[in-house]
């Protein structure tokens, strides 16, 4: 519920409904500090890191860390401010183009991975989850189990072997590399299973009388019908993608299609390390990311209808 | 022997996974040909089947493979070594390091998706509404899910250092001394779940608001009609209604937290004192650090068993509450 | 009933050509970027991706090979274009004259290492028309995960030609086949060239394997403005303080300006980094033993015993004084390490190898820096030392291309590439010619480095587990200076117990 608390009508209010109206009004509005109090709190716990990363990308190298104790302004706050490192990672300058640094190569590389990665998920997954969730079929149940069962062994481990499956497909150091292995998700099905199976079966029924096959019920109810469900899931699994590091490093070895999480941590290296850089590759790492759910935001926030009560 | 049944680890939505939906059976039958229903059995086996080709290719071959090397004394520079049963299995039983890890992993779930789960179904309540600061703070939530753990790691040491940081600035307001926070056997795993939490909320928040978003308004307005309060609502709407979504949530939550890794590596290398070796970190420093992959892989073995229990029973009993 | 939302529709469209109509331009443009396309892969990669899209079933077999081989030959035929020139008419280069030849070489990020390489590279296809054709290929990843890259390659028979070991880890290499000797590729007076250090750690059983890139040694530098207001004067020379004046003098310049009770100066961070490793925190242990005793060899000659040689009473009472500079009444270095600390002008001294003088003078390039450098601290009734070795280039036997990646290790190790690369890193040279040709080392302070890497330099304990060691005592150190109760001698015993046991496997290595 949005909240008046432009002074001039709340003077008014008073002076034409009386004090009783003005004892309300004056509730609603400390109601309002109280909450708005309460977002930045919110807010600031989680974004305290981010701020301090982003001001260290764009401060100088040396004082990174030297105003971190005592607490204070310049903790936060740089005093000279640059933008050398975003242009250092860009390959922009004279020394990222030594280091060879193209962050602006491996932030395509990332969001081009992550993209067919989530458009393969979004047409294999929601397939596998149409199946588990509504379609006829001898001991499906052992099939599921099988499906979830892979959700259930630490990447970690099964990394060399994958990396040995990987190569004897001839996908060694190639985007196919970082894109086939994902393109099916035990998680994104398991998950869609619960966004399918609320959906009323009399429009699947209705559509069958219609002549419908599957893949049109598929099609034309249940995918507009799991939105909702869709969207998130193509966003968790954009994240997931964009933000895998270890199996890039292991099966790409091309500096010219590796991914951004693999370049950033090769800003830390042993005996020098760049923080700015680092930063500046973090920084840009995050904000595509936290844009494209904003963008898609509504595709997962409950519409105004039903904000009244559940709030 | 009691053998397991499958449909009950799925919980609710298994029921109706496994009985077919009636218009399917009425369908087949008006039609009364059994070759109709085989193409449709087939029609939707090409449905999962290339879920399924992924995952034998990408995560049966390789877990297969981890398995035949549990079985032989193998490192991955030196190869295959020789044959030796089942001794990497009774070895993991009399390793204390094991037995601990095991312990810091069950803390770390244990603290943490409980807390995880309420704060983030608080939040999901709280930043539903479309309001230009709930907008700001469902923003702000899900900036450290975004963004890569492994500089989340960095910064959050860098937070926790006992001199430079800024959360001994913040314990300073209160008159907290500075504290050893990741040096300190006692501290650091609590520390890390402090981090893991807040950074995994965000995840959980989300599904959890497209799952508030699938409850239909009319329920919420039938209620109000009887009289309902906000919090009589959310226990006997809210709550039923999301079950299925936040079963899947606390499951695939206990599952990804068990497998808790890079944070350990990055901030603490499993110490001090082992006090946050977690057993994937242990995995990982069996296989790639001591060179001896074929432990590793019996206890990647034994940790796939133990997630299928945790989830075989949680499913179970979070049905049974239903 | 629910309403639908056909917005869903045009979304997944937009990110179906996305992917459909990106997967072409992607294989592309990183190639283009090069300037190495080649037309015919192009159209194939163009092709491949909408077939998987449309008939995803019966097409993955398409798309697993596919695609793949596009990839692969784009990269060859890449190669071939760039560097099509006549030259090479010897066919003893491997492979038939005007043949090019990609040489895969894992390295680690590291910008200096970076360029060294790079113009090394460049220096050795111009060094003979034979090598005109040869492309090396870098393939750079962060130091901490250059051996699971290098394990992951080899478990899969992936095709690497060379790596960047580091030196402890040749004899780990050697041990499992990783590397190949190199032995018969040099003469006798070739080896001699080097300093010992360095072929012994590059060598593994007597036989050498891999040729060093520079060798290395830790000293002590100071803050001179930190120690002049402390009226401390380091001595100039490797025989420098003794752990107890050292001790004295890191108290003295331990300051608490704020009287918070932290100080706002410290006394000293002992190694780069934040990590607690062996290269130099393992010094300390080492120093507290007579020369040739076992607390001075650090392991036993058999490379696997660490009982008798890790826990005993010198070297138990040396780590009990490194928590006690962390964690003592006044404690002289912070107990969580504090990032770039020496080079923030946090501490008063910092053990380091010479490559400090680098990062000083690109932090502060205008000279506002006062620094000096004294030897490093060591037990007056034990001995001086520091640790040497540096990265050396490893053959792969999987090599495709022998002739040509030996031929590479011996130009990266030889007289030219090794004036190249110091030209780059500036870390004292493995190679007597070279460091004789250079009038800095002569010269305070890198003089010093000089006659340290001659005097107290010793190579790293010798093991083929050194990679397991390394990790078991890294985790030694951190929980010795954990907060709270700490049981030094148990914890040491304890990690002897389990270096023994990670090192079991390879009881008789050497003999």
């Amino acid at each position: 519920m949005a909240t008046t608390t432009n002074p001039s009508q709340l003077t008014d209010a008073v002076r034409s409904q009386g004090p009783s109206q003005a004892a309300r009004l004056t509730q609603r509005i400390i109601r309002s500090v109280l909450w708005a109090v309460l977002y930045i709190i919110i807010s600031l716990i989680f974004l305290i890191p981010f701020i301090w990363m982003i001001f260290g990308s764009v401060r100088e190298e040396s004082e990174i860390f030297k105003y971190l104790y005592p607490f204070g302004w310049h903790t936060f706050f740089p005093i000279h401010w640059t933008l050398t490192h975003y242009l250092d990672v860009l390959g922009l300058t004279p020394a990222g183009k030594l280091a060879d640094l193209h962050f602006g190569l491996n932030i395509f590389n990332s969001f081009f991975v992550s993209t067919a990665v989530v458009v393969c998920s979004l047409i294999f997954n929601t397939m596998g989850a149409y199946f588990f969730a509504r379609l006829p079929f001898p001991h499906k149940n052992v099939l599921f189990v099988y499906v979830i069962a892979t959700l259930l062994v630490p990447l970690e481990v099964t990394m060399v072997p994958l990396y040995i499956v990987v190569r004897s497909l001839k996908l060694e150091d190639t985007y196919w590399s970082m894109i086939i292995p994902w393109f099916a998700s035990p998680f994104v099905i398991f998950s869609l299973i619960q966004f399918m199976r609320d959906i009323p079966y009399d429009l699947d029924e209705a559509a069958l009388i219609d002549g419908a096959g599957y893949f049109t019920i598929l099609w034309k109810v249940i995918v507009p019908n799991a939105t909702a469900g869709l969207v998130t899931n193509a966003l968790l699994e954009f994240q997931f993608i964009w933000n895998l590091f270890f199996w890039p490093l292991i099966a790409v070895n091309n500096p010219r299609i590796q991914v951004l999480q693999v370049a950033i941590s090769g800003t830390l290296s042993q005996t020098q390390q760049y923080w700015g850089r680092t930063f500046a590759g973090a920084s840009l790492a995050s904000v595509p990311v936290i844009l494209i759910f904003l963008i898609f935001q509504r595709y997962y926030v409950a519409g105004v209808a039903t904000t009244g009560i559940k709030g | 022997m009691h053998t397991l049944r499958w449909q009950h680890v799925t919980g609710g939505c298994m029921a109706q996974i496994v009985n077919t939906p009636s218009y399917v059976k009425d369908v087949a039958a008006s039609e009364g040909l059994m070759s109709q229903r085989r193409r449709r059995t087939i029609i939707a086996f090409l449905f999962i089947l290339p879920a399924l080709v992924n995952f034998t290719v990408f995560r049966y071959l390789p877990i297969i493979a981890s398995f035949r090397t549990s079985l032989y004394q193998y490192s991955l520079l030196g190869g295959y070594g020789s044959f030796i049963g089942f001794q990497h299995y009774a070895r993991l039983i009399h390793d204390p390091v094991f037995w601990k890890s095991l312990s810091v992993t069950t803390r770390f779930v244990i603290y943490k998706v409980p807390i995880q789960i309420v704060l983030s179904l608080g939040l999901a309540m709280l930043v539903q509404r479309e309001t230009f600061g709930a907008g700001v703070v469902r923003s702000a939530i899900l900036t450290p899910m975004v963004t890569s753990i492994i500089i989340l790691s960095i910064l959050w040491a860098m937070m926790y250092h006992s001199q430079l940081g800024l959360i001994q600035s913040i314990l300073g307001i209160f008159g907290i001394p500075h504290l050893s926070i990741l040096s300190n056997p006692n501290r650091a795993l609590p520390a890390i779940t402090v981090m893991m939490i807040w950074k995994d909320l965000g995840f959980s928040m989300i599904i959890l608001l497209a799952g508030l978003k699938g409850i239909p308004g009319e329920y919420y307005d039938a209620a109000l009609v009887d009289g309902a309060n906000k919090w009589q609502a959310f226990i006997h709407i809210t709550i039923p209604l999301l079950k299925p979504v936040l079963m899947f949530v606390i499951v695939t939550q206990t599952v990804f937290s068990f497998q808790v890794f890079v944070p350990v590596y990055q901030m603490t290398k499993g110490g001090p004192l082992d006090s946050t070796k977690a057993i994937v970190y242990y995995i990982y420093q069996q296989g790639f650090s001591y060179q001896d992959m074929g432990y590793a892989s019996a206890l990647a073995m034994v940790t796939l068993v133990l997630l299928l229990v945790i989830s075989y029973f949680q499913m179970r009993f979070l049905r049974a509450e239903a | 009933m629910k309403k639908r939302r056909p917005l869903f529709l045009p979304v997944a469209a937009l990110l179906f050509l996305a992917a459909c109509g990106g997967a072409p331009a992607a294989t592309n443009s990183p190639t283009t970027a090069s300037g190495t396309t080649s037309q015919a892969a192009a159209t194939s990669a163009e092709t491949a991706p909408p077939a998987a899209m449309s008939a995803p079933a019966a097409t993955m077999a398409a798309v697993t090979s596919a695609p793949a081989a596009t990839m692969t030959e784009a990269a060859t035929m890449a190669a071939a274009a760039t560097t099509a020139a006549p030259a090479a008419t010897s066919a003893s280069a491997g492979g038939a004259p005007g043949a090019a030849v990609t040489i895969n070489f894992i390295t680690i990020d590291d910008p200096d290492l970076l360029l060294a390489q790079q113009a090394v590279a460049q220096a050795f296809s111009k060094s003979d028309p034979k090598y005109a054709n040869v492309t090396i290929n870098f393939q750079s990843v962060p130091f901490e995960q250059l051996f699971p890259k290098i394990e992951s390659a080899v478990a899969s028979g992936a095709n690497i030609d060379m790596f960047l070991a580091d030196a402890p880890d040749v004899k780990h290499y050697a041990y499992n086949k990783a590397i190949i000797p190199l032995q018969d590729y040099y003469t006798a007076d070739e080896l001699k060239q080097w300093t010992p250090g360095s072929v012994a750690e590059g060598s593994f059983k007597g036989v050498f394997y891999a040729p060093p890139s520079m060798e290395s040694c830790s000293l002590m530098f100071y803050n001179k403005d930190m120690t002049d207001a402390a009226g401390l004067q380091p001595p100039a020379k490797v025989q420098g303080w003794t752990m107890q004046e050292a001790l004295a003098a890191w108290k003295k310049t331990t300051l608490d300006k704020n009287g918070t009770g932290t100080p706002t100066q410290w006394g000293v961070r002992w190694g780069q980094g934040t990590y607690q490793g062996d290269y130099e925190a393992g010094i300390i242990r080492r120093s507290a033993g007579k020369k040739g005793s076992p607390t001075n060899m650090g392991i036993a000659p058999d490379g696997v015993t660490f009982h008798g040689y890790l826990d005993t009473p010198e070297a138990i009472k040396s780590f009990e004084d490194y928590r006690s500079w962390h964690r003592g009444a006044t404690p002289v270095t912070p107990a969580e390490p504090i990032n770039n600390i020496f080079f923030n002008k946090q501490s008063a001294f910092v053990v380091y190898p010479d490559n400090a003088i680098g990062t000083i003078n690109r932090l502060y390039p205008n000279g506002d820096f006062h620094y000096g450098v004294t030897g490093i601290p060591y037990y007056a009734d034990g001995t001086q030392l520091c640790h040497g070795g540096s990265w050396h280039f490893g053959v792969s036997p999987r090599t495709a291309n022998k002739d040509i990646s030996v031929a590479i290790a011996k130009f990266f190790g030889g007289p030219e590439g090794s004036r190249i690369w110091y030209s780059k890193v500036h870390q004292l040279p493995a190679r007597y010619d070279l460091l004789a040709s250079l009038p800095e080392y002569n010269k305070y302070p890198q003089q010093l480095f000089n006659e340290g890497l001659k005097t107290i330099e010793v190579p790293r304990i010798e093991t083929p587990g050194y990679t397991e060691y390394q990790s078991i005592f890294g985790e030694l150190m951190q929980s010795i200076v954990a907060e709270g109760t700490v049981d030094v001698p148990s914890l040491v015993k304890d990690a002897a117990t389990k270096m023994e046991a990670a090192l079991a496997k390879y009881k008789g290595w050497n003999q």
